[in-house]
């Protein structure tokens, strides 16, 4: 199967995901060529040992979009990508259990230790993640007005931005350095092998069989851990 | 009013221009009439209609996507159709529910929706597509599935796949589990995201995994969910299922066939097999069918099977027209000879004025020929 002449194109995201991703693609059985590993690189397509299977590397939330418009076939990203986007063109298989992280409301720390919602009708949040975040507000039935920023969240609070962030958190380490505290998880996050709807189903064998190869990899790991 | 202001259309409406609309116009044409000749007849229901009408029985899923008017007329409210199965099951049951069963239906023509979405922004498009009613059997799921897919090969789209779910075996595990269906569980399901459906599927969790584990190509999907352990409502849905996949394996030995067991999404009103259509090199998805339930009244129903497609992605997938012959004849040419070139499968082009240069004229005209002394000349470029 994993002869096919046809390209087969796998989105990955740069950054932090991406070493821990390394050892699992590679494990699956997809060495990409020696650049892909440097980040200093001006490439955005790489070749792997395999003549058809190339590797882009991209945006966290760029990649949720190549998969789902089918312009990649099979890519990593987490489900705080997939929950924002919603997109009904991808499917997630696969937890790779990697980029491990959480989704979280914090204030600024002399703001107290809770998040106390119950006199609220309207909360301003500065966020990446808007359509998360105002459904989530939602079904506590409040009207969330979401500022979009695409990063250094932690600076909103302290500047009047809005008294709320909602941000990716895992060692809480950002949010201390800014005097921010996290009061609120919305959601457990790690990253999941993605495929497109399509190609799942016109190239069935295939992608299925790729599926398997990330599962056994992800199986190895974790056993070896 | 500036020249920008003249061209600008509302979000998601095109214009179709040639040869494109030649070509879908072309598509219409062959997709009815292998659809024809398999017995399904023609019906053309309106554009618009009532709304309590057009949004009754199976139109219910329709709710929030229809176009509404109040009608000056009757002083109702109006409703353009997103759809056309809702306002075929409407007739099937009303003007021609004393027909005999089984009774076959086609249809062709646009439908509007109030919203696209980033990965199909369009909100008007064409559909196309045939509804078998009042049977219940495996065999009248296979024949849909067949005629479309047949249909397609007709028109020219290569490389058909056809994905096979039951929206109903869900619901029926959860039931055999005792489970309940909520929004994280839906979403769950819905990207077939197997981490949160282990978190949200409670005592069901570990069998729907499994059931994604096992979908796919369908021969393998059918040995694998065969050996699951599915409570006895769901064994009997799948067992239909899987009735319907060999009839149509035997049949189209070389169709792509596949099976999502856990797939629900836009089969709302489905209550059997359902099935999407997909060709190899389109990125959308073509075609949709399944089986529902018409509703004559309150207490009596009858069983359907119909299939969708939506023409306008499949044109990427025809192959191009073959090169017209097209002919420029000049102004004064008789009428018989024009009629004589058209018999023999030329496209004619007639001068309106006398005096002018026939070769300049065809060039100019985009013609691949014009007429000189009772002969097709070539146009040289």
């Amino acid at each position: 199967m994993s002869a096919s002449p046809e390209p087969l194109v796998f989105a990955v995201p740069k950054g932090r995901i991406l070493d821990e991703a390394l050892p699992i693609i590679e494990a699956a059985g997809i060495v990409p060529e020696p650049d892909f590993g440097d980040e200093g690189s001006r490439k955005l397509k790489f070749a792997t040992n395999l003549p058809h299977v190339s590797l882009i590397r991209v945006r966290a939330f760029d990649v949720a979009t190549f998969v789902a418009f089918g312009a990649a076939h099979i890519g990593i990203a987490g489900n705080d990508v997939l929950m924002e986007f919603d997109y009904a063109d991808i499917y997630a298989p696969l937890d790779l259990g990697i980029g491990k992280c959480r989704l979280s409301i914090a204030q600024e720390t002399k703001a107290g230790d809770t998040l106390d919602l119950d006199r609220l009708s309207h909360v301003r949040i500065a966020t990446k993640y808007p359509h998360i975040t105002s459904k989530w507000f939602a079904e506590r039935g409040i009207q969330a007005e979401c500022v979009k920023l695409n990063g250094a969240m932690e600076l909103a609070p302290s500047l009047g931005l809005s008294p709320r962030i909602v941000d990716l958190v895992s060692t809480g380490s950002t949010l201390r350095a800014n005097g921010l505290k996290e009061v609120q998880t919305l959601v457990e996050i790690s990253s999941r092998l993605i495929v497109n709807r399509t190609a799942l189903k016109v190239r069935s064998a295939e992608i299925g069989g790729w599926i398997e190869k990330f599962r056994s990899a992800v199986g190895a790991s974790q056993n070896a851990a | 009013m500036s020249d920008t202001s003249k061209t600008l259309l509302p979000e998601g409406l095109r214009d179709l221009l040639p040869p494109e609309a030649a070509v879908e116009a072309e598509v219409i044409h062959t997709l009815t009439q292998s659809f024809g000749a398999n017995g399904y007849a023609l019906v053309k229901p309106p554009l618009a209609e009532f709304e309590d009408t057009l949004l009754a029985g199976v139109g219910q899923v329709l709710r929030d996507r229809i176009f509404r008017m109040p009608d000056p007329v009757s002083h109702r409210s109006l409703g353009f159709r997103a759809d056309v199965t809702t306002q075929v099951a409407r007739i099937a049951t009303t003007r021609l529910a004393s027909q005999p069963r089984p009774l076959r239906l086609m249809y062709a023509g646009q439908v509007l929706r109030v919203r696209g979405d980033q990965l199909e922004p369009e909100r008007q498009f064409t559909q196309a597509g045939i509804e078998l009613i009042g049977a219940e059997t495996g065999a009248a799921d296979a024949e849909v599935i067949l005629a479309t897919t047949e249909a397609l090969e007709a028109v020219g789209v290569k490389n058909l796949t056809v994905d096979l779910a039951l929206p109903t075996l869900v619901p029926a595990i959860l039931k055999g589990h005792g489970v309940d269906a909520n929004d994280r569980l839906r979403t769950a399901l819905a990207h077939k995201d197997v981490a949160e459906l282990k978190a949200a599927g409670g005592a069901a969790g570990e069998l729907l995994c499994a059931l994604v584990a096992a979908s796919g190509e369908f021969a393998t999907a059918r040995e694998r969910i065969g050996k699951l352990n599915l409570p006895a409502d769901a064994k009997a849905e799948w067992d239909a299922l899987s009735a319907v996949g060999d009839a149509v394996r035997a049949a189209a030995p070389n169709l792509g066939l596949t099976v999502d067991a856990v797939e629900s999404r836009g089969f709302e009103y489905h209550t059997g097999i359902t099935f999407s259509i997909f060709a190899k090199g389109i990125q959308r998805e073509i075609g949709r069918g399944g089986r529902y339930r018409l509703q004559h009244s309150e207490d009596r129903f009858e069983h359907a099977t119909g299939a969708t497609l939506v023409v306008d992605n499949l044109l990427s997938a025809v192959p191009a027209a073959k090169e017209l012959k097209r002919l420029w004849v000049p102004s004064d040419t008789p009428r018989a000879t024009v009629r004589k070139w058209q018999a023999d499968g030329w496209t004619l082009v007639a001068g309106l004025k006398a005096g002018e240069t026939a070769a300049n004229e065809a060039r100019r005209l985009d013609c691949t020929h014009y007429l000189e002394r009772g002969e097709a000349v070539q146009v040289r470029n």
